[in-house]
């Protein structure tokens, strides 16, 4: 029988695996803790203590814990520690879902990142956009900086994670 | 490749929309909707050449929205909130 999986390139071990070329260098960010909250934000923000409505795309995240908007009624938290919050239904009108192995984070860095970003999506780099939901390279992500404006982190379905892999490896910005 | 205005989201590129019909074309509701009726909603488009109101929907971030824009030379001239009447509720 055919070994249909020699039709894809192996995924790499995302624990070690670096790439660097030119000025930009991707590798995986493990460890982090990811909420994915829906519904009621006030009432989450009350809940959790995390104040504002969360970084959109390209916008600056800071911190040990922080937002991620994603639309109208949802947000991702992310933090180095776990959330005090219980996983399922709230009564005050949100639910949580824990998305710790679900979403895969590419953390980007260097001068050249705004090129690459380019090459991934038509997104103006100048222009604020209140969702960090966007398509890059025809895969949905959630795209913000973190820090400063030379380190970016995409969080994408965990599937897709080889997939886009294997499109920074063939980028020719990289 | 064109912006859609996304009215949460702002401009983003028009591989993330998808298109979701005409906007006020309500579906029909209760017992004693004729099939004329029923033919109406499922089948039969204005079609306008022109400037038109259209249903879409921003896929990365979920909103559903109407979008004005003219259907013979592509120029958008806006998108707004979605409002009870335009959803069909």
């Amino acid at each position: 029988m055919r070994n249909l999986a020699e039709k894809w390139p192996a995924a790499p071990d995302f624990a070690t695996a670096t790439l660097s070329k030119g000025s930009v260098s991707v590798r995986t960010l493990g460890g982090l803790n990811q909420l994915l909250v829906s519904g009621d934000l006030a009432a989450w923000s009350k809940a959790s203590g995390l104040a504002g409505e969360g970084v959109g795309a390209g916008a600056i995240a800071n911190g040990n814990k922080y937002m991620v908007r994603i639309a109208r009624d949802r947000v991702l938290a992310v933090g180095g520690q776990p959330f005090p919050i219980v996983a399922g239904w709230h009564a005050a009108g949100f639910a949580v879902t824990v998305m710790d192995a679900g979403l895969h984070v590419f953390e980007i860095e260097g001068p050249g990142l705004d090129r690459l970003i380019a090459r991934g999506t038509a997104l103006d780099p100048g222009a604020a956009s209140r969702s960090a939901s966007i398509l890059f390279a025809g895969a949905g992500v959630l795209f913000y900086r973190f820090g400063d404006s030379d380190r970016a982190r995409l969080h994408v379905d965990r599937g897709l994670a080889p997939y886009l892999w294997e499109w920074f490896e063939q980028a020719q910005v990289l | 490749m064109q912006l859609f205005p996304c009215p949460f989201c702002g401009p983003r590129e028009e591989s993330e929309f998808h298109y979701g019909g005409e906007a006020g074309n309500l579906r029909p509701d209760g017992s004693e909707v004729t099939a004329e009726r029923w033919a109406g909603y499922l089948h039969m488009r204005d079609n306008p050449k022109g400037p038109t109101r259209e249903i879409w929907v921003h896929l990365t971030c979920g909103e559903f929205f109407a979008m004005s824009r003219d259907s013979v030379n592509h120029k958008v001239s806006g998108s707004s909130v979605l409002g009870e009447a335009e959803h069909g509720a």
